[in-house]
């Protein structure tokens, strides 16, 4: 284990991206808000000589409401500020109770959107969450800057659209439309990573389901989703059958892991009956409210 | 813990074999291979660098065959660790080559790998996804690599 060399503090997102790009590929890290990197520097999981801390960049911080009446969620927003912005509210409400069940409130108020999406361990909170959500992730790099949809940045196990010297500044949010969103997540303790996690996005209007966004957590190598499930329950108006159907897929799809947590066919028995039960509060809540 | 795959190759065994006991072939397939170096007739030493999430851990290891019956089949040794010894290494590997045709063969491969320290955080679910994944991306480069005509014959 070698000493940290250095830690650079920049105070723009160019100039982070040229500290990440001029130093030594593989031993130069971004740190956004530690929950996760400095946990595993104190357990000698990794060994950086090269930290380039992002807490002095403005830009990155906290919520703004963009002209077209969306969101943009700077990368370094601690998952405390998100769950608590009344604005992640109709179909954006899945981000907000998310970022309310991800750890515990020390890892919240240290944790950030932008560290943990970058991270992408498949069965942490937000990644389900923005899936459902529709949400699109803006990436700074050397050649500027991109926007990639949320349902294409997550590509493996620990592995993103990130490429070499780019990093994650924001994410970005449709206006909010009428409907509701809701996240749930099965786990062993308080806490804890999910063993399944369930998200889900519905744009409701005059009673009918103009979007449906339901994605998995926890089951594979990257958030588990399928346009033909949102298709179903959409048409369906969220049923029960729709829900069945859309539950059945989704197992049929998953790509579990045996780990600590549960067993692979455990997994896939629990997706079906967590995916009908975020549909039946839904449509409860749908039935009170509309 | 116990690692295998199989894959099917569009050439001859004897022409599969010549690839399977070149190192520099061996390099450009083995995904993460950095460098293939002979250190005798029957021993090898490899850079390998291995990626999971922001662990990235750069083996340098010694492969030893143990066995070599031509066209047929190979066995060997790993042993490794990272160069701080974060985490360490060994495998028992057997590669066995079967003609299914004259111009098909398939590729079989085991290993019986520990891997203690660092990577061992990821626990044996992840790593055998990892694994498996892998082997699909060896097969691929191979099959490209052995139909390219990249192996002088």
């Amino acid at each position: 284990m070698s000493a940290l060399a250095r830690l650079h503090r920049p105070a723009t997102v160019e100039e982070a991206v040229r500290l990440l790009a001029g130093g030594d590929g593989e031993r130069t890290r971004l740190l956004a808000g530690g929950a996760t990197l400095v946990a595993m520097l104190n357990a000698g999981l990794v060994d950086p000589a090269e930290l380039v801390s992002l807490a002095a960049v403005d830009e990155l911080r906290g919520i703004g409401t963009l002209p077209d009446g969306g969101l943009r969620i700077g990368a370094m927003t601690r998952h405390r500020e998100t769950a608590a912005d009344v604005r992640l509210a109709g179909t954006l409400a899945v981000l907000r109770e998310a970022a309310a069940r991800i750890a515990n409130p020390v890892v919240r108020n240290m944790g950030t959107i932008g560290g943990s999406i970058s991270f992408a361990d498949p069965a942490a909170d937000y990644p389900p969450a923005l899936v459902a959500a529709d949400a699109a992730v803006e990436i700074a790099g050397p050649q500027g800057r991109r926007r990639v949809p949320a349902r294409e940045f997550f590509v493996d196990w620990y592995a993103t659209a990130l490429g070499p010297n780019e990093m994650v500044t924001a994410i970005l949010l449709a206006p909010r439309a009428p409907g509701l969103g809701s996240y749930d997540k099965l786990y062993r303790v308080a806490g804890d990573y999910a063993i399944v996690s369930v998200a889900l996005s519905v744009a409701w209007r005059d009673g009918a389901c103009a979007r449906a966004g339901l994605a998995v957590g926890g089951c594979g190598p990257r958030p588990l989703h399928l346009d033909e499930a949102d298709e179903l329950l959409r048409a369906g108006r969220l049923g029960a059958q729709a829900a069945r159907r859309a539950g059945e897929l989704l197992a049929a799809a998953a790509d579990p892991l045996d780990d600590v947590r549960a067993s692979a066919a455990y997994r896939r028995r629990v997706i079906p009956r967590m995916v009908e039960r975020a549909l039946a509060a839904a449509r409860d809540e749908l039935s009170r409210t509309a | 813990m116990r690692m295998e795959g199989r894959f099917e190759v569009g050439a001859p065994r004897e022409r599969v074999w010549r690839c399977i006991t070149d190192a520099t072939l061996m390099v450009a397939c083995i995904p993460g291979c950095e460098e293939i170096e002979p250190v005798d007739a029957r021993s090898y030493r490899a850079r390998v660098l291995v990626e999971v999430g922001p662990i990235k851990a750069r083996f340098n290891l010694v492969v030893e065959v143990t066995e070599e019956l031509p066209f047929d089949r190979v066995a060997s040794v790993t042993r490794g660790e990272e160069g701080t010894r974060a985490s360490m290494l060994s495998a028992d590997n057997l590669v066995t080559l079967t003609e299914l045709g004259p111009e098909l063969t398939e590729v079989r491969y085991s290993s019986e790998v520990s891997v203690t320290g660092r990577l061992a955080k990821y626990g044996l679910g992840m790593m055998r996804k990892r694994v498996d994944r892998l082997g699909v991306q060896f097969a691929e480069r191979f099959r490209e690599r052995i139909g390219s005509g990249a192996l002088s014959a």
